[in-house]
């Protein structure tokens, strides 16, 4: 089981980084969230305002809008790279909370030499449940070591 | 680039903006943005923070007049102070944190000098190697003058010769009268979490961009279209997410703004919209009108519910959306460099719900995962690139401008649809510049 839930976040991340978006979203519950805080100790997304604070439907304009012509603030789109590191988990109740701690290299062309590559980086909490046989997302919490911000435009999910 | 100013003190604002067109250099010259700071950061109340982020004495946020960083502070005396963030010794800043308690004064990481709430000298740790040659009166940090309206604390770096913060708001302090007459306390709280974002570009490009209703249906569109697309999916408008609305809602026709109101006053302010109808009823088997109307009485809480006002703009520093409870602060970093820092206020004895609501519009206007906020950093950033080259040097601001509805002493009333709003942004500009 240590095997499968490794591979489970790993080919999450791997999915964004080939924008198979629509699997992605995928892996997600119908009502599953994917948030992103502002601090490292907001307790809940209902403490204050989010970087991200997704439902499936707001996941789902993100990534539809990736693969639009006119997103100009994803023209030309972003390129990432996702690296997957130290996965461990543990049972909670019907859940499984898995956690890793992953790095992001993402790449806009806009003619800003090296600029135009930033990093991100945390811990990633994912809460997934058993449905059907195969894991799902629950939950999936980023906590970026610099949380606080301030950001340029995020683009690509993290 | 040949009208490049390189010399502030030959520097003549009046050359720089006409009536209905802005020299593009007021974007791209690091001199301008320097003669700003001075002059219009300089000059102009400035919000810097709300009363009940302090509780205890000691109780600190450090926030920014332009460029310099300030320290606001509980003092025993009941007042908040605000200092510049810099030890009057060498000159290091104080604060490392954006916001802490230091009840027994501010330290100095270097050599211990210890300072009160309000700059005086605290303790000098071996002071006698000074001899007679340290006073301690004249070795305080320079006060900034505080003024508050309504829990909102402003700043003015001109001191005493400041005008009072009642006329630097004039006609907009009503858009501040929403925001606070919508609790059903008369209480705000602002909330511990702060949202930030930045862009690469000129601070002014906000200013600019917020009260424009004809770029989202271009902008925007992206968004738009992918709303759409969901909302299809998921079975039509009635069971969409407040958020993906709001993305929808910048899809509207051009004709839906030109029926709005937009209103100008002096000192470069605006807001979009204006009253509801006359036939307007409150929905009272809404929990939060009926608390509304428990303290107002049905008569004032009609028309706090009324209001029906989007984004002010308070020149240059501050964007109040009143109905759902968010301040922003603009921080101008250099000439191509800006952040915005996003607030949630509660409104105290409201319902949860109306919380949860603030912080949903403040996640969508101020994060900058965005996918609205996104495009227009990406749009500031391509203004600034283009800005810096070809042949045309003159920016055109005159969309609307034979539109105007009412003019009036306080304020002049158009169609959204106006750059008017810009007009009065460097009416204001060249004002304050021309002020040496």
């Amino acid at each position: 089981m240590s095997d499968e839930i490794r591979l489970f976040v790993e080919r999450e991340a791997r999915l964004l980084d080939q924008m198979r978006y629509e699997e992605w979203v995928g892996l997600f519950l119908p009502d599953a969230r994917y948030w992103v805080p502002v601090s490292l100790d907001q307790p809940s997304p209902e403490a204050g305002p989010s970087h991200f604070h997704d439902d499936i439907q707001v996941l789902m304009v993100r990534t539809h809008r990736l693969a639009n012509p006119r997103a100009f603030g994803a023209e030309p789109s972003p390129r990432t790279v996702h690296v997957v590191s130290g996965v461990t988990w543990e049972e909670d109740g019907d859940a499984i909370v898995a956690t890793s701690s992953q790095i992001m290299l993402e790449y806009r062309n806009r003619g800003n030499f090296d600029d135009d590559t930033r990093l991100f980086g945390g811990q990633v909490t994912h809460r997934l449940v058993r449905r059907e046989g195969a894991l799902r997302i629950a939950h999936k919490r980023i906590d970026l070591i610099n949380a606080e911000g301030p950001f340029n435009a995020m683009l690509a999910p993290l | 680039m040949a009208t490049q100013l390189r010399e502030p003190d030959r520097l003549s604002p009046a050359d720089l903006v006409r009536e209905d067109a802005v020299h593009r250099s007021v974007y791209t010259d690091p001199a301008i943005f320097d003669l700003e700071m001075k002059r219009i950061f300089g000059g102009a109340w400035l919000y810097l923070a709300h009363r009940s982020e302090f509780t205890e004495p000691g109780d600190y946020v450090v926030r920014h007049m332009g460029t310099q960083a300030v320290i606001l502070t509980l003092g025993k005396d009941g007042a908040v102070h605000a200092i510049f963030n810099r030890c009057s010794h060498r000159g290091a800043t104080l604060c490392a944190f954006d916001k802490g308690s230091a009840p027994h004064g501010h330290q100095c990481p270097y050599h211990g000098w210890m300072f009160n709430a309000d700059g005086s000298v605290r303790f000098v740790p071996y002071d006698k190697g000074y001899g007679d040659r340290l006073d301690t009166s004249e070795f305080g940090i320079t006060p900034v003058r505080l003024e508050e309206y309504r829990g909102f604390l402003f700043g003015n770096l001109k001191g005493d010769a400041a005008p009072p913060l009642a006329d630097f708001l004039g006609h907009m302090k009503t858009s501040i009268d929403d925001l606070v007459d919508r609790s059903p306390t008369g209480e705000l709280e602002c909330g511990p979490y702060v949202l930030r974002h930045y862009y690469r570009a000129n601070w002014k490009m906000t200013f600019e961009n917020l009260n424009d209703t004809v770029h989202p249906g271009f902008a925007h569109a992206a968004s738009v279209v992918s709303a759409k697309a969901v909302a299809n999916e998921v079975g039509g408008p009635d069971n969409i997410v407040p958020t993906v609305g709001m993305m929808l809602a910048n899809g509207k026709p051009i004709q839906f703004f030109q029926d709005i109101d937009m209103v100008t006053a002096p000192g470069g302010h605006s807001y979009i919209g204006g009253h509801m109808g006359a036939d307007y009823t409150p929905d009272t088997s809404d929990a939060y009108t009926r608390s509304l109307i428990e303290y107002h009485g049905p008569e004032k809480a009609r028309d706090v519910l009324s209001v029906d006002r989007h984004l002010m703009l308070l020149y240059p520093s501050s964007f109040w959306h009143a109905r759902y409870q968010t301040l922003r602060i603009l921080r101008p970093v250099r000439h191509d460099l800006t952040e915005m820092i996003g607030f949630v206020f509660r409104l105290k004895g409201a319902p949860e719900e109306t919380y949860r609501n603030a912080i949903e519009y403040c996640t969508g206007a101020n994060s900058a995962a965005s996918p609205v906020i996104s495009d227009d950093l990406e749009i500031y950033e391509r203004c600034l690139l283009g800005n810096r080259f070809g042949e045309r040097e003159w920016i055109p601001t005159g969309r609307g401008m034979d539109e105007d509805r009412e003019r009036t002493n306080t304020h002049d009333r158009m169609p959204a649809t106006s750059e008017g709003f810009i007009r009065n942004q460097f009416r204001a500009w060249a004002q304050y510049m021309g002020q040496a």
